[in-house]
């Protein structure tokens, strides 16, 4: 008889299988109000920590990036306008609440032409071998159910000399900056997902699943495992997220 | 792993920076499009002291400003802050280039016409102040700002032909700049002749050194 692998949602284990429609819950949830939550939550930080992945990213007119776990396309929108009319960039998320949103966004906005949607799960990724000159992830890789199943399809995806950056929150440095940093996830954080987007489960689950995420070094050594060389990270803001970029050989 | 200044602090700098550059450069359509003449360019600045790396890409619709890039770089200019200074307020750029302290790479013809365009910018402060204040008090805020500005132009300018004329003429301090090329001129020719005579006269020794043997 096969056994049911478990795996953990927030601080509670789950099915494997089960994760998947757990998580989906949640973005179904949030997708209306995502884009005000996040600046709310981060004071709006995280347009610098996008910015910063953007840098990194190197990306240059008529290149080919996918956007993993693109939510509300704030990333997908930036790459458009870097590789232009002869580029591509395609929004892929898992979630088709969060995926609307983001096309809507952009094509309200005038994207169009260089720019794809399509619902995919990161763990296997629907295009070819050595399809892209860049992969991005971010906000997204901690709720994936197999991290290192999707990390390997990054890979595959990925064209040789290609990078892949999976910004993500990781572990504050500074002890006091976490105390304080665990102190706003728990308290303040369901509270205010509570009052903005009438859901303050959902909040309690992103608090509790940043803490479940693999700490800086731990995620390197997973890039590494799954074929990445030249491997680094950067600590934005303290740690409270780190930036990971890995290259295809 | 990455030493140094937090990352979200030089990025959120540079960021509030570009948007300023942005939207300085939307009032001055002209000068927009000349920087659009330069698209395709980056150049790196790698300031010593204090020591901060910025790249700037310029474009006709938005100049973009970085603090990492990877890609290839047209011209690169490193020194300390108070030498860029220098450089950006030069009224002759190239010889501040060759004279001065930042050492350059690259093409420098790009970095010298970005100068050109950056010190011909005309803001034209009007419209934005319109939009604020409306048509009438607008205007005279932006009438009064442009002659306060026309009038500490001169003021500067004047003083600048006077305390030259001084430095160079009635105190002789240093002297003009026409007779220093004079006298560069005259010594690269000197320079020449005598390098010219040493020829000769290392040719007349080994002629004498083989006529003895």
């Amino acid at each position: 008889m096969s056994e049911k692998r478990s795996t953990h949602f927030g601080y509670r284990e789950v099915d494997e299988e089960a994760k998947a429609g757990l998580v989906a819950n949640v973005f179904h949830s949030v997708a209306a109000r995502y884009d005000l939550m996040n600046d709310l939550m981060s004071g709006g930080i995280h347009r610098i920590w996008k910015r910063f992945t953007i840098e990194l990213s190197a990306v240059r007119a008529g290149q080919s990036v996918l956007d993993i776990a693109g939510g509300t396309g704030d990333l997908a929108a930036k790459f458009a306008n870097i590789v232009g009319p002869t580029g591509r960039v395609v929004l892929a998320d898992i979630n088709e609440s969060m995926l609307n949103v983001g096309r809507d966004k952009l094509l309200d906005t005038g994207f169009q032409g260089n720019v794809e949607f399509v619902q995919a799960d990161a763990q296997y990724l629907p295009f070819p071998d050595d399809s892209f000159d860049c992969v991005s992830i971010a906000f997204g890789l901690r709720n994936v159910t197999d991290k290192d199943l999707a990390l390997r399809s990054m890979l595959r995806v990925l064209k040789p000399g290609g990078r892949l950056l999976v910004l993500e929150f990781s572990k504050p440095v500074n002890p006091l900056l976490g105390k304080a940093y665990d102190g706003y996830s728990f308290r303040v954080l369901p509270v205010m997902g509570k009052l903005v987007a009438g859901d303050s489960d959902s909040y309690q689950y992103l608090a509790e699943s940043i803490r479940m995420h693999p700490d800086q070094e731990t995620l390197l050594g997973m890039l590494e495992d799954a074929g990445f060389v030249n491997c680094e990270y950067h600590n934005l803001t303290g740690g409270v997220v780190a930036l990971h970029r890995g290259f295809k050989a | 792993m990455a030493a140094g200044l937090d990352p979200t602090l030089t990025t959120a700098a540079l960021a509030a920076l570009e948007a300023a550059l942005n939207s300085a450069l939307a009032l001055d359509p002209a000068g927009q499009q000349q920087l659009g003449r330069l698209a395709g360019s980056t150049f790196a600045i790698e300031c010593t002291a204090p020591k901060v790396n910025v790249y700037l890409q310029p474009a006709a619709d938005k100049t973009r400003l970085l603090g990492y890039y990877d890609g290839p770089v047209t011209t690169r200019v490193r020194g300390a802050a108070a030498d860029f200074a220098e450089l950006a307020g030069a009224s002759d750029p190239a010889a501040a280039l060759i004279n001065g302290n930042v050492a350059l790479q690259g093409d420098s013809a790009p970095l010298i016409e970005l100068q050109r365009i950056i010190g011909q910018l005309d803001l034209d402060w009007e419209a934005p102040l319109v939009t604020v204040l409306g048509d009438v008090a607008g205007h005279q805020l932006a009438e009064f700002l442009r002659s306060s500005f026309n009038a500490g132009n001169a003021v500067s300018g004047s003083l600048r032909r006077q305390l030259d004329e001084f430095i160079h003429e009635e105190a002789r301090l240093t002297p003009p700049r026409l007779e220093v090329e004079d006298f560069y001129t005259d010594l690269q020719s000197l320079q020449q002749r005598v390098d010219r005579l040493q020829s000769r006269l290392d040719r007349l020794r080994k002629r004498m050194q083989a006529s003895h043997t």
